[in-house]
């Protein structure tokens, strides 16, 4: 996917300027934690879920070369054919080859954040393959021409209405009212039915990778992942390394993070565990399996500062208690991931040059870091990402100059009180009148969009200096 | 040459793990992983495991009736199948437990073999049931092909009130000695409710793609006070 | 600067306290610092405020030039070494000296920045748990209160129940709470300036809730929240009266609030 992560801040212009859009952000902004929490709270000792996760997570990082053994292994043993792709071309032309072995025309896809990531789509459709979007969110920004504004909920940004329309133009389905919500389920259900029936190739993602067994976990709601598992003849999992945990159990224990992280539910309707092509015992199903294991730099991260992003497990919780991604939504973040694991994971992934306003976009209130499942600490990595764009000068030059300055007068104790001591009443007596300075040299940054309050006179160091003097001569 | 992607994830793994990681034998790593155990389960809503399984399969938006034994089932499916498509016609895989069931007592006619587009209502047995997230068990196979629990507009299961455990660990346990090693199915599958999607407008709707609805019938010796305490809990805690 | 530095006599009753007054306080409000002085001297402590205080170094330690905030980070441990306490009338603040201090170094130094850290507190929480306030012989105040929690003192230094619990005790005012209270008000730091629509979109959103709480005054731990809280209502012509919650329960202020014009 094309990155504009270099635009956050037009986007984010833009986006606060649609006040329609920015009201149904602010809504999910209320209620998704709203669920969450009730949801945490009714499970129990989720603190402690959490905590042993991250523990197993940990372990299998440690020891992801072994795991990674073991689950090929057991895949293959599966009767899976397993593939490694080290870029995302590798994973896309794999997958290209797969479609053209089978002559496949017609392709099923389940909700894949993975193949976002490799713009896997554009690739089928350039060579000629119809590639459909299942899951209905992603089928309505398929069919709209865009891309995801959230890792869960991607057409969360759209109005019934906008639905509505694009329907109307897109199906030729003649006159019909189209006015519920259901009324739009319902007809794209219809329209998929077909596509799982007629497809040759079913892809999916995966959201764990079970190394005891060689199986991959499916988790969702409407079913559609599991239909493109079990319908066409071809299934191809698209997935990444740091997916693996080493039991179905643990695989189990990231599903009850996921689920109520991710929309507070207790349980999604259907967790499935698929493990390879038909057996002996089998009526249904695919006759041929491939598993595609994507690096995309995770081993660089693995072996770098920031390798706990890694245990991410894509809930989207850290967006929904993001007021930054609330105000200006997904799209703003110009490429696949948004929000805080998205302001880290995209210069990880592509280049912190092209994205470095993205750690930027952070006030470090901590709020991800409390509710993450995976337990990651966010606003940390975003601050030593922000710590790498300093070092390697990515920032602007007159921020980091000032920064320094201010910088080296803190190390300057008794200059920095001689001159705030002579600032401070200058800038009191030019706000005296209304209080607050409508404008400052230097300061547009506030002053923009805010008064700057006028300090109320001498500093406190120069008062109480005074005073303690006062006292001493009247002691 | 080009290294192939195999050797070289590899190669770069072994890199980011250090030498430390690199030495400790499987045995080692068996031994940490087992000292972390298992994660603690959710609370269950009630201390009875089958109370708690029908109060979280009713909370996971399923409908739920007691039958007390085969015969009886018999009847409840067929009550259902008139109810809602004034047929009697059920389709449901070559699971012998199926198979034995009277049905002809309730007039049902049922298709054994695997669901087609367009069919009413499927017929499942369920393996186990797990009252901690209020989901049936089923794997694939001819016994239940998958397209079954998803193709049909009404997925209706029986589940054995002695196949329900308390937590998914145990529901594990249970499929490990069901299933001795090598003899894994091709799909498990953990069903907690119908098809659904929230996807517009963040409004729930059933039927995304699959089941619309998703009924449970609980096959055994329930007294029906049971299902009115469960309906009563998730009543009380809400969706 | 003799009587800046901290008496050596101890009496048993009274704690040793250093008041860190903060770059943001010393700069813009000094009232908040002769608040807290009076409010630790109320409860018994002895204050010294260290001179040579300047800032804890957080705009360059956030903004990414760790080297910069290191050597800013060893001048106030060593600052603040000899006292038993110390007290900021900030959650950012301390929570920049527990939680992050002792990240940016090892050995010898992580020690000493973890000593600081152990003996440093938020003001609200160090009067309530270490140092309780006597009860008040005064008035209550007679205001429709809310409270902004600033993120880092939520979450960083654990202070939720304290100012509310002391504004009860103090003033006889029950917080009228916001609504999303947990939500960060947009300030962070350098954020504000670099991302200023959104910034400002968070302060609305913060002083929208203020508003519909149905509160005249609005109070918090945190200067850098409260001047843009302050900065954005003056800009948007909003009747709400800004301030440190420590100007409130020193006493009935007599100054105008943040921002406000003289009275």
């Amino acid at each position: 996917m094309k990155i504009t992560s270099d635009h956050f801040l037009e986007h984010a212009d833009a986006a606060l300027a649609d006040p329609d859009k920015a009201q149904r952000r602010d809504l999910l902004g209320l209620f998704m934690p709203l669920a969450r929490d009730a949801a945490a709270a009714r499970y129990g000792d989720f603190e402690a879920l959490r905590v042993h996760l991250k523990q197993v997570r940990r372990h299998t990082m440690e020891h992801l070369e072994h795991y990674l053994t073991r689950f090929e292994e057991e895949a293959l043993r599966n009767g899976n054919q397993v593939h490694f792709a080290a870029t995302p071309e590798q994973l896309n032309s794999t997958v290209l080859s797969i479609c053209q072995d089978h002559g496949a025309r017609r392709v099923a896809k389940g909700k894949s954040m993975v193949t976002e990531e490799t713009a896997l789509n554009d690739h089928l459709q350039q060579a000629g393959l119809d590639v459909i979007e299942t899951d209905l969110g992603e089928y309505i920004i398929q069919q709209a021409g865009e891309t995801p504004s959230h890792i869960v909920g991607p057409a969360l940004h759209k109005s019934l209405a906008e639905i509505r329309q694009l329907f109307l133009d897109r199906h030729d389905l003649g006159e019909r009212p189209l006015e519920q919500v259901a009324d739009i389920v319902a007809e794209a259900r219809g329209i998929l039915r077909e596509q799982f029936l007629q497809a040759e190739v079913g892809i999916i993602g995966a959201n764990a990778l079970v190394a005891e067994n060689g199986s991959t976990m499916l988790v969702t709601n409407e079913g559609n992942g599991d239909l493109c598992a079990n319908l066409p003849p071809v299934l191809i999992v698209c997935t990444t390394l740091e997916r693996i945990l080493p039991r179905v159990e643990d695989a189990m224990a990231l599903q009850r993070l996921l689920v109520r992280s991710a929309t507070g539910q207790p349980q999604t309707s259907y967790t499935s565990f698929y493990s390879g092509p038909q057996r002996d015992d089998d009526v249904d199903g695919p006759l041929e399996t491939h598993i595609i294991l994507l690096d995309n730099k995770r081993t660089d991260i693995l072996a770098s500062d920031y390798s706990e992003i890694l245990d991410c497990i894509r809930c989207g919780a850290c967006l929904n208690h993001c007021p930054i991604y609330v105000g200006v939504g997904g799209h703003a973040y110009g490429w696949v991931y948004p929000g805080p694991m998205g302001s880290v994971l995209t210069p990880l992934l592509t280049s912190l040059e092209q994205s470095n306003d993205l750690p930027n976009a952070c006030t470090s209130c901590g709020r991800c870091a409390e509710i993450c499942p995976a337990n990651i600490p966010l606003p940390d990595l975003l601050r030593d990402l922000r710590q790498e764009e300093s070092q390697r000068q990515l920032n602007s030059p007159r921020w980091r100059r000032g920064l320094r300055v201010h910088a080296w007068f803190l190390r300057h104790p008794a200059l920095y009180q001689r001159l705030s001591g002579w600032l401070m009443p200058v800038l009191a007596w030019l706000g005296k009148r209304r209080g607050s300075l409508r404008t400052l040299p230097f300061a547009a940054g506030w002053t923009g969009t805010r008064d700057f309050p006028a300090p109320e006179g001498g500093t406190f160091m120069r008062q109480y200096r005074k005073r303690g003097k006062v006292r001493r001569r009247r002691g | 040459m080009a290294e192939s992607p195999r050797s070289e994830i590899m190669a770069r793994l072994r890199a980011a793990a250090g030498a430390s990681a690199s030495a400790t034998t499987p045995e080692q790593i068996a031994r940490e992983l087992a000292a972390l155990g298992f994660a603690s389960a959710a609370v269950l809503p009630a201390a009875d495991t089958c109370i708690a399984f029908m109060a979280n399969v009713l909370a996971n938006k399923g409908s739920v009736e007691l039958a007390a034994d085969r015969a009886e089932a018999v009847r409840v499916v067929g009550r259902y199948l008139y109810n809602r498509f004034r047929t009697h016609k059920l389709v449901a895989g070559n699971d012998p437990r199926i198979a034995a069931m009277p049905w002809r007592d309730a007039g049902v006619l049922p298709r054994f073999g695997a669901a087609e587009n367009g069919d009413g209502a499927a017929l499942s047995y369920a393996r186990l049931g797990v009252a901690e997230t209020g989901a049936v068990v089923t794997w694939t196979g001819r016994a239940n092909p998958g397209r079954n629990n998803l193709l049909p507009e009404d997925h209706l299961v029986l589940i054995n009130r002695e196949d329900v455990v308390a937590t998914l660990e145990d529901a594990w346990l249970r499929i490990r000695q069901e299933l001795p090693a090598g003899s894994w199915p091709r799909g498990i599958n953990f069903i907690a409710g119908p098809s659904s999607t929230a996807d517009v407008e963040a409004q729930l709707v059933m039927g995304a793609h699959g089941p619309r609805r998703w009924h449970v019938i609980l096959v055994g010796a329930t007294p029906a006070e049971a299902l009115a305490e469960a309906k009563v809990l998730t009543a009380a805690t809400g969706p | 600067m003799d009587n800046l530095k901290p008496k050596r006599k101890r009496t048993r009753a009274r704690r040793d306290v250093a008041l860190m007054v903060t770059c943001l306080a010393d700069l813009m409000r000094p009232s908040v610092g002769f608040a807290a002085v009076r409010l630790l001297e109320r409860a018994g402590c002895r204050v010294s405020v260290p001179d040579r205080q300047t800032c804890c170094g957080q705009p360059a330690y956030n903004s990414g030039d760790v080297n910069a905030a290191v050597p800013v980070a060893q001048a106030v441990i060593e600052l603040f070494e000899p006292y038993d306490y110390v007290v900021i009338p900030s959650g950012s603040c301390a929570g920049m000296l527990c939680q992050h201090y002792p990240a940016l170094f090892e050995g010898e130094w992580r020690e000493r920045a973890l000593a600081l850290a152990a003996k440093t507190w938020e003001l609200t929480r160090f009067l309530t748990e270490v140092a309780p306030l006597p009860s008040p012989k005064r008035r209550p105040l007679d205001a429709a209160v809310t409270y902004h929690d600033g993120c880092a003192g939520l979450r960083e230094m654990e202070v939720k129940q304290q100012p509310r619990q002391l504004l009860l005790q103090q003033c006889g005012v029950e917080v009228k709470e916001l609504a999303q209270t947990e939500v960060c008000c947009g300030f962070g730091g350098t954020f504000c300036t670099k991302m200023p629509a959104i910034s400002s979109k968070m302060a609305d959103d913060k002083l929208d809730n203020a508003v519909a709480s149905g509160a005249r005054l609005l109070l918090g731990g945190d200067l850098g929240c409260l001047l843009q809280l302050a900065g954005r209502a003056r800009r948007r012509g909003l009747e709400l009266e800004v301030r440190h919650v420590a100007e409130v329960l020193a006493g009935t202020p007599t100054g105008p609030g943040i921002g406000d014009p003289r009275r």
